[in-house]
């Protein structure tokens, strides 16, 4: 295995998260289900169950409750040193600003960089890894703090009309942070992320009648979905996730199946099969909660990751791949990390 | 207008109740059939499931489908584009050809081409070590890539199918002595070897096409009469 970087060493030092109390079974949506042609398709078999933000719970609260746990276990200094604040949700508090300013000022910290990022999706945490790395390495500083926030479940697929969907069985919310530093003790070996714009404009919310997403109306905004476009995002994660994940293995020299653990977004179990088939990993080395947390989003890759450390299932040396794709497939990224076993 | 589809077997069974095994839209609607498809639909497949039971390649050739399929309807053809036939000569039997297939030293494999032009299907019945019995049959068929692809060119399907005797030669006594391997030691070989031929065809093919040469060469034209092919 080599480092395929001259660049100061950067490391994943732990992450910790938060799951919202009201947890919520599929009995909750069944209640509601209305008749969707959607309703069998696997792409929206519901989780046992998902967990739900409250109505008032913000993307900043569920960020700074998952930064509690890490300062749990490593102190409160350690958010004195960060030096570089990310932070990223799909559903923005409001949409004009994202988290990061109010992150920073409930934290008591005041970073030399603070940039709430948009695009990344559901493998935001990818990408946010790397930009993190690239500003430290580049001089911004030694320490990152980089989160992402999930709330749309609790939110925008509880309300009356969109919780009657297929979709709206399988979102849930939680929140995840990662504290990423200058050091070798847990490096990052590799990272692809991998930009597909022609995707991007499959990304759509519909609302009945027709609205731009400002616009008012009488119709809940939902995820614009068809059965021709479910396919299509179902064949793209089919192709992307393993095509990222094999580019980052052959660099590093390690073969896909002797990766000691995945973790990837969750959308669905067809897909967390079929990545398992493409790369020839067990699902036990394939570490899902998908069902008691549905699709998280952007939080699945630490979630799935944290769940791993706390079963003792990776230890200090194991190489760990991270993977995901976004949207409806407009980017996908994979990240490995030789885990240092640096959590307190 | 409604058309009596499958009457026959609701009569004989008495009733509506599908067969098993059926997925139509008047018994299986698009919602129930969609889940079904999703499932089926994997990143990856295994080898054994691609290639197992039917092992098919296709590719496209920029060559005109007539001037392909006259080409590939003589069976000395083989001579050019397979990986391992080699030596072709006629027998005493009208239109079935002896030739060497170098994967078994010393083997002598059979050939009679089956060809349609109408249809463009062009079939290659063969065994190894006997002409009586040709139970290892390559199928194949040149289509039209302007009705396919909306290019000029040709589109080449091919199929062969796993007939039991790959599994265990049927006629051991006319197998050299002492010859350590048996055809279909090769089956899962098949697909990529096969694919590898298919460029081979390719490959000769879009060189005559493409630098005005006869597809068919004049070797193969000239001795056309006396070769009996079919």
């Amino acid at each position: 295995m080599s480092r395929t970087t001259t660049q100061p060493a950067v490391s994943l030092i732990d992450v910790a998260t938060y799951l919202p109390e009201n947890r919520v079974s599929a009995q909750w949506y069944t209640r509601y289900a209305d008749s969707d042609d959607l309703r069998d398709n696997p792409m929206f078999r519901a989780p046992d169950y998902r967990h739900h933000a409250a109505d008032d719970e913000s993307n900043v609260d569920m960020i700074e409750r998952a930064v509690a746990a890490l300062t749990a276990r490593h102190g409160p200094e350690v958010l004195a040193d960060v030096d570089v604040l990310l932070t990223h949700s799909q559903l923005p508090d409001l949409p004009i600003l994202g988290a990061g300013g109010e992150v920073a000022h409930r934290l008591g910290i005041s970073p030399e960089l603070i940039v709430d990022v948009h695009n990344g999706g559901c493998a935001a945490f990818v990408l946010m890894l790397k930009l993190a790395g690239r500003l430290l390495a580049g001089g911004g500083g030694r320490t990152a703090l980089i989160a992402v926030a999930q709330n749309a479940a609790g939110k925008i697929f509880e309300q009356e009309q969109v919780r009657k969907l297929a979709q709206a069985s399988v979102p849930g919310d939680g929140a995840a942070v990662g504290l990423v530093a200058l050091s070798d003790a847990s490096p990052v070996l590799d990272i692809e992320c991998r930009y597909y714009g022609q995707n991007a404009t499959d990304m759509t919310l519909a609302a009945d009648p027709p609205r731009r997403w400002w616009e008012a109306g009488p119709g809940e905004g939902y995820v614009g979905f068809n059965e021709g476009k479910i396919i299509k995002v179902l064949a793209r994660g089919n192709r992307q996730v393993p095509a990222v994940v094999r580019t980052v293995c052959d660099r590093i020299g390690v073969k896909p199946n002797d990766l000691d653990l995945l973790v990837t977004n969750q959308p669905n179990r067809l897909l967390l099969r079929n990545w398992n088939e493409a790369l020839g990993i067990s699902p036990e080395r394939h570490r899902d909660t998908f069902g008691e947390c549905g699709n998280l989003f952007a939080v699945a890759i630490p979630l799935n990751f944290e769940a791993a450390i706390i079963d003792g299932q990776i230890g200090a040396g194991d190489i760990v791949m991270m993977a995901g794709f976004a949207h409806a497939g407009d980017f996908a990224a994979a990240a490995a990390v030789q885990w240092g076993a640096t959590r307190k | 207008m409604t058309l009596p589809a499958l009457e026959d077997i609701a009569a004989h069974r008495g009733g509506a109740d599908p067969i098993p095994g059926l997925t139509r839209i008047e018994t299986s609607p698009r919602e129930k059939a969609t889940p079904v498809i999703m499932e089926m639909i994997h990143a990856v497949y295994p080898h054994d499931e691609v290639f197992g039971e039917f092992c098919t390649v296709n590719e496209f050739i920029d060559c005109p489908p007539d001037e392909l399929f006259d080409y590939l309807s003589d069976t000395r053809c083989l001579e050019e584009w397979t990986y391992s036939l080699r030596g072709f000569t006629p027998t005493d039997e009208q239109g079935l050809w002896l030739a060497y297939d170098r994967l078994g030293s010393e083997t002598e494999i059979y050939t009679r081409t089956v060809a349609n032009r109408e249809a463009r299907t062009v079939d290659y019945h063969c065994a190894w070590d006997q002409g009586r019995h040709l139970w290892m049959i390559y199928l194949m068929r040149v289509v039209d890539a302007q009705l396919v692809f909306d290019k000029p060119g040709s589109v080449v399907l091919w199929t062969n199918c796993h007939h039991p005797f790959y599994d265990n030669n049927p006629y051991p006594e006319t197998a050299p002595p002492d010859r350590p391997v048996w055809v279909g030691d090769f089956w899962d070989m098949f697909g990529p070897g096969h694919l590898l031929e298919l460029k081979n065809l390719k490959a000769i093919a879009e060189y005559r096409h493409h630098n005005g040469l006869p597809v068919t060469p004049d070797w193969m034209r000239g001795s056309a009469n006396l070769t009996g092919r079919s």
